[in-house]
């Protein structure tokens, strides 16, 4: 495989920066209110468990970053250490997952600019922004760390100006008196799987190894000190959030920090706040469909989905296929607005993603000893195994819907792999026997609603002949596209 | 093209449009947008039975549909 030659400048700093910048999402701010809810002043000690929770897999991403010199993150590690269907379920989940945070990313932009225009439609807000943002990345968009390490320091300063401010607040006799958190254990854990998407995109450091110096000693000093930051910062800024503002006051806020800020510095931290926040949540945007697309693209490429995704626009030179599809999904996801399902979606991927990866370099230290690593994931194999352990126990807190889609999502994957890689003849008899047999179903409850063995209740007169002929339509296209496919040429 | 590829496209464009109506169904029925399942009368126990039927039926009849409209 050609991997196209980068120029390896990104030093120390600006390789934190990634790390952190990918980690800053508008969307973080927003969730954090939520479970300030579930959690109350525990989450405070929570933000930091799920950082060093997170810290654990990242020292795997390290390992395998600097070992593999290829693009594709998790995708491409897990096709190194298992290929088949493993790496195809990797590169699946990863899209997904890049596909619901792209979907957070907007929602979270519209819950934090809604703070200041609360007359603004959230879900067609966030629907927006992904159009706009698909378009941007249709025409193409260059990958500055520059310009990423700009935005990060900007938003990194207006949270910094928050907490200082906040801090002094919390000092001060306005502050709200703590309280006990009554929440049992069992809301612990439901809030650490929730708040474990405050770390995630601190892998970018790992995907970007071929444009680090000397990545053997940058990359893990990159990944620690990106996660201290992120640590310090996310555990600041909660700190001083539930210090001036109740844990449950704050869960019913649209944009919990801007209304934190409102109270400690007035109006104009509010408005300084939604600025930096919204910067953060436009760039995670990008970011999120640069990469969807990107995994997209590479799983066409090697043969595991149809290969018009992996066509290239002749003048933007940009996977435009890919982008449209990726963003027509991101589209319904971020029309519901609903946050937690999407928050608990995000995760569920990403922790299936972070599983594989910390597999994957257990399967490799296995079946390659001697290849050669720059860095060595500290402990081995404790991190890895205990990166799979935390993944493991914190999907038994995932919200139970979000775990039947994952399900369901799995078995889709199951059938894209076999059709691409099975006898696609003999799928297709297949698919014709199973379209004959719902045609024919069809057909029969059609007939015991025109004979009304089976009465609609409640409804008018019309809505049953209408059912009826709209059931025998559906029998009819069945049983048509049954034969269709079963009298197909073997080419 | 002939009659049977035209017939193919068409009637695999028409499963496609089938199982994606179906997919948006289940959807509006999951999360009750116009309070679908009071007006269809579905049960919220029941509601978990119908929408692995319709996502099911929806997803067969994709993808039956996209091997009939992509038919060489």
């Amino acid at each position: 495989m050609d991997e196209p030659h980068l120029k390896r400048d990104l030093g120390l700093i600006r390789t934190t920066m990634l790390g952190i910048g990918g980690s800053l999402s508008a969307a973080n701010f927003v969730i954090i209110g939520e479970a300030a809810g579930m959690a109350g002043y525990a989450i405070v000690p929570i933000v930091v468990v799920c950082g060093f929770l997170s810290l654990l897999t990242m020292f795997s991403y390290a390992e395998l970053g600097t070992a593999i010199p290829l693009a594709g993150g998790e995708y491409t590690f897990a096709k190194v250490a298992y290929g088949g269907f493993t790496s195809f379920l990797t590169g699946w989940f990863e899209w997904l997952s890049n596909m619901f945070y792209t979907a957070l990313s907007a929602i979270g932009f519209a819950y934090v600019v809604s703070y200041l225009f609360p007359q603004i439609n959230l879900p067609l807000t966030a629907v927006i922004v992904v159009i706009v943002f698909a378009i941007i990345n249709l025409r193409g968009t260059k990958e500055t760390a520059t310009a990423e390490t700009i935005i990060t320091i900007i938003v990194l300063a207006i949270l910094a100006i928050f907490v200082i401010g906040g801090w002094s607040f919390v000092q001060g006799p306005q502050a709200a008196p703590p309280s006990a958190s009554p929440i049992g254990i069992l809301g612990i854990f439901a809030a650490t799987a929730y708040l474990f998407e405050l770390y995630l995109g601190a892998e970018a450091v790992a995907a970007a190894q071929a444009e680090v110096k000397n990545p053997g000693r940058n990359i893990p000093l990159a990944i620690v000190l990106s996660a201290v930051v992120l640590i310090a910062l996310y555990t600041s800024v909660v700190s001083v959030a539930v210090g001036i503002v109740p844990p449950d006051v704050l869960s019913h806020q649209s944009s919990p920090i801007a209304f934190v800020a409102e109270q400690a510095l007035g109006p104009a931290g509010a408005i300084l706040i939604t600025v930096g926040l919204a910067i953060a949540g436009l760039a995670a945007t990008n970011e999120a469909i640069l990469a969807q697309s990107r995994v997209l693209y590479a799983m066409s490429r090697d043969g595991y989905l149809p290969k018009g995704l992996c066509k290239v626009h002749k003048r933007f030179c940009t996977p435009h296929v890919a982008i449209i599809v990726g963003a027509i999904f991101t589209v319904i996801f971020a029309a519901t607005g609903f946050v937690n399902f999407v928050v608990y979606a995000v995760n569920l991927g990403f922790i299936i993603g972070f599983s594989i990866v910390n597999l994957s370099v257990i399967k490799l230290r296995k079946i390659a000893p001697h290849l050669k690593r720059p860095f060595k994931a500290p402990l081995y194999p404790l991190t890895p195994i205990a990166g799979i352990v935390a993944s493991a126990f914190l999907i038994l807190f995932i919200e139970p819907s979000v775990l039947i889609l994952g399900l369901e999502l799995g078995i889709v994957a199951l059938l894209v792999y076999y059709i691409r890689m099975v006898g696609h003849h003999r799928i297709r008899i297949a698919f014709g026997g199973i379209s004959l047999g719902l045609g024919g179903f069809f057909a029969f409850v059609a007939y015991l609603l025109g004979t009304n063995s089976i009465v609609l209740h409640g409804v008018s007169q019309e809505v049953p002949t209408l059912v009826f002929y709209v059931l025998l339509f559906v029998s009819i296209i069945q049983v048509l596209a049954g034969i269709l496919n079963l009298i197909a040429s073997d080419r | 093209m002939n009659a049977k590829r035209i017939l193919s496209k068409i009637v695999g464009l028409i499963q496609t449009a089938i199982g994606g109506l179906t997919m948006f169904f289940a959807f509006f029925l999951f999360y009750n947008l116009f309070a679908i399942q009071a007006v269809l009368g579905f049960s919220a126990e029941g509601i978990g039975l119908y929408l692995w039927a319709f996502i099911i039926f929806g997803l067969l009849s994709i993808i039956s549909g996209l091997f009939l409209f992509y038919e060489q």
